[in-house]
């Protein structure tokens, strides 16, 4: 009873944000004096119900579910790692530069070899941080969030000189060798990448739900003190969960890089950027790996639908931005509830109790 | 006499919970009325909503034959009624005075003009003043944390009183006083009812309700159950009210001469400090027996918790030593701690027993989840863990609604059997229990006293830290005071009076006859 009870109630913590959000959208594309609903027909038509544009938001879906759960693993023991979207770039801006520059001739093993680099890069940028808040309680939100900053602009830095393709009319690094690159599945953008992520989230839910790890995680987010009382080192489990979040962002900029984008340009990860939306992606899906896939499906699904909206009304693609937006806003009305919720319960418990 | 306060059918609701079902209480004038039941019967929730911290679902409460409503503590003392709470409410770096002029401060006047400033010699005589009417031993100008728990309860009586109620609630007020300042306090109350105050305790300790009270009211899961007057009562009546069958209030020990069996566990010299840098434990040093209870008796505060903490690796000690079986453990984790044999049960069940928001079944395995019968490969087995679960349910007889929800959703007694399955079922050789019956039901504490007196049978050995000093003499073969971090003496329960422990709680050790 109670469980189902709780599963009602995450669903309709997930989608009351959507909901009021496409309502309030619908109310922006009245003003423009177009249909609401045969605007969100097409979006939703082209995006999920026909083949190739399914399969293109799968596509894009796909570093968003790595991110998603980048973020998640942190987030469910109340560790906050903020510095996603710098881990993903740096990520793939390595395994980019890997990928050009290195011999990599069969494509299996280079891939596998830029992965690596990438989930490295992830890591060394997850390390700092994670040793400062395990060892002197160093707020690793503040760190984090900073360190994207001062990897962007280092990248920047990195994409204008030094590996800068002279060749090409704009600022980018070289593109990387066609043996390591995601072939296309078919007439859409999906690849193998896809695949990828799909294992790697199958890997994360048996690894959250099922595992020692998974275990400690959750009883450090849920209760730290409680953790530490049953002998686990809670400094020791931050190290490792920041790491294995640096890893996941990293793969995540990698396979982006080698399956979309084959180079580092400044806007590689799009406004507002994988990391950042792997942050809502994650908080819409309750920080758990089958909602974290539904969440980046529908996100991505915004991405592709927005194109056809363009092309068969005269409402401006930014209308599904300004959904994001609102989702984003609700989101955090939510995220605000869980926190002093979370403090009311407790002590309504307390009165209860004497 | 004339009623003072009348309550008629006063309900509250939790959600689904009905904390208070129709309670109609009725307190005279000029008496003092102790109102009595199990830990979560509802006696706070009642007083609380009398004291217009929480507002009632339905029913009246009739203050001096006038329906009120109150919707914060600051309706209630407007209508004269004041509470002190179980946890004092002061600030403990400001003096008597300030704490209890707070809020009410008394401003230096130029004239009829009122200067922004506070007048603190006028302060000090008003506070002066009222120590004297009351008869109470304080001296204002004292720091809150330099006096002790006995004379902050006072301040807490006196600012109450300085805003002249009439009606004074006490939470639990002898909770954490040693048995001297509880004579003293009773001496107390009845000085104030002599002078025309009405007073409502709230506890659930009988032999103080016998000594103090002039009525008594039962409350039993909510509702009234007695309403007594104390003439014509007994102790061994109230009990059964309170729990609807005849207890055995004590459980029967088999002690043992137990200085010529091997020791089990030893510390020396164990020193630590707190965040700010205090000493907070000092120089203990006891050795423990094979087949024996030691208790660890005290009043709370003073250094039991945080040995308790340096006992089971959760905080680290700065000077000293301890060994299990000869093999030093000195500061190691917990989890090497239960590795090696040491079953704990912490103090607070919440923080660091149980995680209110995890299954019964992951509540069933911390701390011991990456032992190999249920932890393959860094992967948990969940059937295992579901064995392990209802072997424990059945073992150690814990009620439940549904057995996959959550922990939190247990009373606070089969909660406690969880930690105590826990714990008992990894087979320890020591087990360290701490407040092992803090808030349980009395059925659950004579489960849980006969099982740690098994555990103790079967050739092991129990340290016993309670602030419920009659479980720490009915359990134990030998007890240690602590006083200040340090221990105070050390006695042999049957030999030794309750008032005896009681000086040694209150750090003064008898001289030698």
């Amino acid at each position: 009873m109670k469980q189902k009870e709780m599963i009602v109630k995450n669903i309709l913590n997930s989608l009351v944000p959507i909901l009021a959000a496409f309502i309030l959208g619908g109310i922006i594309i009245l003003a423009i004096g177009e249909n609401p609903f045969t605007t969100y027909g097409i979006l939703i038509r082209k995006s999920l119900f026909t083949w190739k544009g399914f399969l293109n938001t799968l596509h894009y879906a796909t570093p968003l579910i790595l991110t998603g759960l980048a973020i998640a693993v942190t987030f469910k023991a109340n560790v906050y790692n903020m510095g996603v979207e710098g881990q993903m770039l740096l990520g793939g801006f390595f395994a980019g530069v890997a990928g050009a520059y290195l011999p990599l001739s069969t494509p299996l093993v280079g891939k596998l070899i830029c992965f690596v680099i990438a989930a490295l890069c992830g890591m060394l940028f997850a390390l700092p941080p994670a040793l400062l808040k395990a060892r002197y309680q160093v707020n690793e939100m503040v760190v984090t969030l900073m360190l994207n900053y001062a990897v962007a602009k280092t990248l920047e830095f990195l994409t204008t000189g030094v590996f800068r393709d002279k060749s090409a009319g704009y600022v980018a690094t070289p593109v990387i060798s066609d043996t390591i690159m995601f072939q296309r599945i078919g007439s859409s953008r999906i690849t193998a990448f896809f695949g990828m992520a799909l294992i790697i989230l199958f890997l994360m839910y048996i690894l959250m739900n099922h595992s020692k790890l998974g275990f400690e995680m959750k009883a450090i987010g849920k209760n730290a003190e409680f953790a530490e009382a049953t002998g686990m080192n809670v400094g020791k489990k931050i190290i490792i969960l920041m790491l294995l979040s640096g890893a996941l962002s990293g793969i995540a900029g990698a396979g982006w890089m080698m399956s979309d984008q084959f180079k580092y340009t400044l806007s590689f990860s799009e406004n507002p950027g994988l990391g950042w939306d792997g942050m809502l992606i994650s908080l819409l899906g309750s920080h758990s790996p089958i909602e974290i896939l539904i969440a980046s499906i529908f996100y991505a699904a915004l991405k592709t639908g927005s194109d056809s909206i363009n092309m068969y009304t005269s409402v401006p693609k930014e209308i599904v931005e300004i959904i994001q937006a609102i989702i984003i806003l609700f989101l955090a009305v939510k995220f605000i509830k869980e926190k002093t919720g979370r403090k009311n319960r407790w002590k309504q418990s307390r009165k209860e109790a004497e | 006499m004339n009623s003072m306060v009348q309550t008629i059918n006063l309900t509250k609701k939790f959600g689904d919970f009905t904390a208070n079902n129709k309670i109609n209480l009725h307190v005279k004038e000029q008496e003092i009325k102790c109102i009595v039941g199990e830990n979560g019967a509802g006696k706070s929730t009642l007083m609380n909503m009398l004291y217009g911290l929480l507002q009632p679902t339905d029913g009246k409460i009739i203050i001096r034959g006038r329906e009120v409503t109150m919707k914060s503590p600051l309706d209630a003392i407007a209508n004269g009624i004041g509470m002190v709470h179980q946890h004092f409410k002061l600030v403990p770096s400001l003096t008597v005075y300030e704490n209890i002029l707070l809020g009410l401060e008394i401003k230096k006047k130029k004239g009829s003009l009122s200067l922004p400033l506070i007048d603190k010699e006028a302060e000090i005589k008003c506070v002066e003043k009222l120590i004297r009417d009351h008869g109470f031993e304080l001296n204002p100008t004292d720091k809150v944390e330099d006096i002790s728990v006995g004379a902050r309860q006072r301040v807490e009586i006196l600012k109450m009183l300085y805003r002249n109620v009439n009606i004074l609630i006490l939470d639990e007020p002898t909770a954490v006083l040693t048995p001297q300042e509880v004579d003293q306090l009773i001496h107390t109350l009845k000085k104030l009812k002599e002078q025309g105050k009405t007073i409502i305790v709230i506890t659930h300790k009988l032999r103080e309700v016998m000594e103090l009270a002039d009525s008594i009211t039962v409350i039993k899961q909510g509702s009234i159950v007695g309403d007594v007057l104390k003439a014509e009562t007994s102790e061994r009546q109230l009990a059964q009210m309170m729990v609807g069958r005849d207890v055995v209030l004590r459980v029967e020990n088999l002690r043992k001469k137990s200085a010529d069996t091997k020791v089990l566990y030893e510390t020396r010299e164990l020193t630590t400090v707190n965040e700010t840098g205090k000493e907070v434990v000092s120089d203990i040093s006891f050795k423990l027996h094979q087949g024996e209870i030691l208790g660890i008796a005290g009043v709370e505060g003073n250094g039991q918790s945080e040995l308790v903490k340096l006992l089971t690796g959760l905080m680290c000690s700065t000077k000293g030593n301890t060994w299990l079986m000869g093999k030093d453990i000195t500061n190691w984790w917990p989890n090497q701690l239960r590795e090696a044999g040491i079953g704990i049960i912490p103090e607070d069940r919440y923080a660091q027993g149980l995680c209110k928001e995890m299954s019964i079944s992951e509540n069933c395995i911390a701390g011991y989840h990456g032992q190999e019968d249920i932890c393959r490969y860094g992967l948990h087995r969940t059937k295992k863990m579901k064995e392990k679960r209802d072997r424990f349910i059945q073992e150690f007889d814990i009620r439940l609604g549904d057995p996959n929800g959550m922990v939190g959703n247990l009373s606070g007694g089969n909660a406690q059997k969880v930690i105590i399955a826990r714990e008992l079922s990894a087979a320890p050789q020591i087990l360290i229990a701490c407040q092992p019956t803090r808030g349980v039901d009395i059925g659950s504490i004579e489960f849980i006293h006969k099982a740690i007196l098994k555990f103790k049978e079967a050739g092991n050995a129990v340290i016993l830290v309670s602030s419920e000093l009659s479980e720490i003499m009915s359990l134990s073969d030998r007890v240690i005071v602590m006083y200040k971090g340090r221990i105070s003496g050390e006695i042999l329960p049957e030999k030794t009076s309750v008032e005896e422990v009681g000086l040694l709680m209150a750090g003064i050790t008898p001289t030698e006859e």
